[in-house]
């Protein structure tokens, strides 16, 4: 079992592409880390380094204490599940899942039990003798999940494994991978585009863009505390609110942020030296109330519904407010309907603020 | 709903392709009559009906000194297994590193292969005689099939074929399974090259069996003369002993094996001319 950890490492594509400028990243033993960012950002680049499908410019890559820049994939005793499953649709499920322990010449009965031992907690017993092109894509995801885990590699990298699946199976597919990481205490890197999948399943998450890491944290943290606008706005669904506000010195102390006809009273110095200046204020869809108690005289919104989204237990509300528009999410019980008007306070606790030109946080 | 066909048009293909079904047959039915009929029944003019000397002629070629039919197919087999063997290993295996690596200099050597594809074989053949000659390969069957290694138009149909069908994904988990370079080419990319692998064989085998050129400046020996240079030299043969019959007869030897070549592979014959069209 063992850590990962990159130190400084560049990646420039022959024809001169910096895809990762320069990466510093310290992925504990046994954790699972979940890479996430739009597309392009160098996620996979980063897993295929460590898988070793990539070569590395520049920098350190260790897995454990072994330096591994030039280290072959076969022998970095990691597995990886592809996208596309990457079955080899020559052969059935159960070569499938012996090829790697034939080719590190294992003896026969031992193979055999381990394949029928991974078979036995995918639940792919049945389908053993099956070509993939006979299989559901559930189940040849699963299939590419026992591949990698007959090995019991000391890392287990995941690219993108739930987009070729529906709805419905994807989530199944997230818990069951979840207590596969349980279960094997093994690193899991884990790469992703979706949000949710983030949220979820890793231990930590790390936000990258354009090859540079946003930030690395719990997914309670990024939630609750991220460290520039394009965290928050990736994180959380639906987005978060980012609305020009101008900052006032208010009368009663502190500083309010204004936008429309409400005010929002913020009593943080860092304020300071943004008075008469825009800066963005996010605030997230469940931080707008409709309950009395949360109405404290200027906090409060009063605007028309574009649209109402009901989901059962709470409905989503999109407004137009001050040339903005706004998501809000509030019990159903307190939910309008579209054209109505409703009032909303903001949560005065759960404001984040964001300076305009650099996109850091300031406070919240 | 699906428009039902007129029955003119039925007609009309249906008339078409009994047109050319002929065009494609009457030949072989000539060839086979003709084979069974004497020199001198052939040199009064067509029939349509079989001769009795079917086995006069057979004997006649198979008994021919000058003509050593037996060691004639037996060297046309090693020849033509041969080239097929290696022209789509080989043509494999170059598609495979021009399609699965990232070097350098890999447009050039693709543009370079695809050069040669045009290159008509009369053009080289001086100096190819030169080569083999300084090699000490002249007069062998070494020069028949080893050249198959460079065959550019089998390599060109494979690397098509695996830019669609071949996903470099299971190139990348074999190796993270663990295998070797070679071990992933032979293990994991050669079966699912298998149906464009058939289809470029029995082109290989084919052209190489009617391959006339080559084989006719390389070989002198008759002992190593391939079957299209012994039909040559039959028909060549003296005025006197010429004998219409057993050309024909010779000739009828000598389609056999291909003929059975493509009625036992005729489902990747097919295949093949659809696999040049798009895929998925």
């Amino acid at each position: 079992m063992a850590g990962i950890s990159f130190k400084n490492v560049v990646k420039t594509y022959d024809n001169g592409v910096t895809v990762i400028p320069d990466l510093n990243l310290e992925i504990e033993d046994k954790e699972f880390v979940v890479l996430v960012g739009p597309s392009g950002c160098g996620k996979s680049t980063t897993l295929r380094m460590i898988a070793g499908l990539e070569s590395i410019s520049e920098g350190e890559l260790y897995i454990g204490d072994r330096l591994i820049n030039a280290v072959p994939p076969k022998n970095r005793n990691i597995a990886m599940v592809f996208q596309s499953y990457a079955l080899y649709p020559h052969m059935s499920v159960y070569k499938n899942m012996a090829f790697a322990l034939e080719l590190a010449k294992m003896p026969k009965d031992e193979i055999d039990r381990k394949v029928k031992e991974a078979a036995e907690i995918l639940g792919l017993i049945p389908y053993l003798d099956r070509k993939p092109k006979a299989l559901s894509g559930g189940q040849r995801q699963r299939v590419a999940l026992g591949r990698a885990m007959v090995r019991n590699p000391e890392v287990f990298l995941l690219d993108e494994p739930l987009s070729n699946l529906d709805a419905k199976l994807r989530t199944e597919m997230r818990s069951q991978i979840s207590k596969l990481h349980k279960q094997l205490g093994t690193t899991f890197v884990y790469v992703t585009h979706d949000q949710t999948e983030a949220m979820t399943m890793g231990d930590r998450i790390c936000v990258m863009k354009d090859g540079i890491i946003q930030q690395f944290d719990t997914p309670q943290n990024l939630y609750d505390y991220p460290c520039n606008l394009f965290v928050a706005g990736f994180i959380g669904s639906p987005q978060m609110n980012f609305i020009d506000a101008t900052v006032v010195e208010a009368a009663e102390g502190g500083y309010a942020l204004c936008f429309g006809e409400t005010k929002v009273m913020i009593d943080r110095e860092e304020l300071a030296l943004y008075v008469g200046k825009t800066v963005i204020c996010g605030i997230r869809p469940e931080d707008f109330h409709a309950e009395e108690q949360f109405f404290h005289g200027s906090n409060v919104l009063k605007a028309e519904i574009d649209l109402d989204e009901m989901m059962g237990s709470e409905s989503y509300l999109y407004l137009n407010y001050a040339g903005q528009k706004l998501v809000t999410r509030v019990p159903a019980r307190y939910a309008k309907r579209t054209g109505e008007t409703i009032e909303l306070a903001v949560d005065l606790v759960k404001v984040h603020v964001f300076d305009k030109e650099t996109e850091l946080t300031i406070c919240q | 709903m699906e428009k039902k066909p007129s029955h003119v048009r039925t007609v009309i293909a249906y008339i078409v392709l009994i047109i050319l079904t002929f065009l494609c047959l009457f030949f072989f039915y000539i060839l086979i009559i003709n084979a069974s009929r004497h020199h001198s029944e052939i040199q009064k003019g067509f029939s349509f009906l079989p001769g009795t000397a079917f086995v006069r002629n057979l004997k006649n070629v198979l008994k021919d000194a000058n003509i050593p039919v037996v060691s004639g197919i037996k060297n046309s087999l090693i020849v033509s297994s041969l080239s097929a063997a290696i022209a789509t290993y080989f043509s494999a295996l170059t598609a495979y590193g021009l399609y699965a690596y990232n070097f350098k200099l890999k447009k050039p050597a693709f543009i370079f292969i695809m050069l040669i594809l045009v290159m008509p074989t009369q053009v080289s053949a001086l100096g190819f005689i030169n080569l083999i000659t300084k090699m000490k390969m002249l007069n062998t069957l070494y020069p028949l099939f080893l050249p198959s290694i460079a065959a550019p138009a089998v390599f060109y149909f494979m690397y098509s074929y695996m830019q669609s069908s071949l996903p470099i994904e299971l190139v990348e988990a074999a190796r993270i399974d663990g295998c070797g370079e070679f071990r992933t080419f032979n293990r994991i990319v050669l079966p699912i090259m298998k149906p464009a692998m058939a289809v470029q064989a029995i082109f290989a085998f084919v052209s190489s069996w009617n391959n006339f050129f080559i084989p006719a400046l390389v070989i002198s020996d008759n002992s190593k003369k391939t079957l299209p240079i012994l039909i040559a030299s039959l028909r060549s043969a003296d005025f006197l002993k010429f004998d219409m019959g057993k050309v024909y007869m010779l000739i009828t030897i000598a389609i056999v094996p291909i003929i059975i070549v493509y009625i036992a592979l005729s489902k990747y014959i097919v295949a093949g001319v659809a696999l040049g069209g798009v895929k998925e």
